[in-house]
């Protein structure tokens, strides 16, 4: 494979391993050339980085109902049953 | 335990309990479990009450135990294998690595801001990373309830960068793919 040219699967990976780590000088170079080529692989790029943000802002959506007063009862109850 | 005790722990589930619960269901999505880390933290700082001398208010002392819970649940959870072979990777690429023809991420046409704003979107999301293995969720998530950076938390997870964004590269295949075809193509 010429030096110059990745697979999609090897230029998605550098994507990832770029948002969390470090890319060499040869492997940023490839996956920009890469990128210039292929348009599924920028917008799984865009895609990317709109998923991290996502989930770095998500608010908890989760509703949670629960009796607090009896959870904290039987907290208790249960410390309480702890040996001396 | 001292009566002492016991009313110093009392005291602290009345205070602190609420609080703790709140984080633990904020961090780990799971009311359930959640409620099962802040009673392990109680009987934590039950047994280590002696050795708390007051150097932090009891507050900071008890949100570090049950942190310490937190990190501990998804660190087993990542320690556990699990079995990935090629068949993640062919579902989305052809023996060459080029991207199957119906997989090629699609241009989504929509403002990042709008979508970050959407709830709806927001949600499908959050489904989406409970359809993952655990241990993919686990890593994807980690970063942000540490707010460490990737060596840091393969530091803690005690596993090489390598691995660590081999697994975020198929957790990310696979959310990219179940959010275009959960909220795009509907």
């Amino acid at each position: 494979m010429h030096i110059l040219f990745l697979s999609c699967l090897k230029a998605t990976e550098l994507i990832e391993k770029k948002l969390n780590f470090k890319l060499s000088a040869k492997e940023r170079i490839q996956l920009k050339a890469h990128k210039m080529m292929c348009s599924a692989c920028s917008n799984y790029e865009k895609q990317s980085v709109l998923i991290e943000k996502s989930l770095e802002s998500q608010e908890e959506i989760t509703e949670y109902k629960l009796d607090l007063e009896q959870f904290k009862t039987s907290l208790i109850e249960k410390l309480n049953e702890q040996p001396k | 335990m001292t009566t002492d005790t016991t009313k110093i722990l009392s005291d602290w589930v009345n205070e602190y309990a609420d609080g703790l619960l709140s984080w633990a269901v904020h961090k780990v999505s799971d009311t359930e479990l959640a409620k099962d880390l802040v009673q392990d933290t109680f009987l934590a700082a039950s047994e280590k009450l002696d050795g708390f001398r007051g150097d932090s208010s009891p507050k900071t002392w008890l949100y570090s135990i049950l942190n310490f819970k937190i990190i501990d649940h998804y660190r087993a959870k990542v320690k556990q294998p699990v079995k990935l072979g090629n068949q993640s990777f062919s579902s989305f690429f052809t023996g060459d690595g080029e991207w199957i023809q119906q997989k090629r991420p699609k241009d989504w046409h929509e403002e990042e801001q709008h979508l970050l704003d959407n709830s709806d979107f927001q949600e499908v999301l959050k489904k989406c990373m409970d359809a993952l293995p655990e241990k993919w969720s686990a890593c994807v998530k980690l970063k942000y309830l540490l707010k460490k950076t990737g060596d840091e938390v393969c530091q803690e997870l005690d596993i090489t960068p390598t691995n660590f964004w081999q697994i975020i590269h198929r957790a990310k295949l696979n959310l990219r793919d179940c959010i275009e075809t959960n909220w795009f193509n509907n």
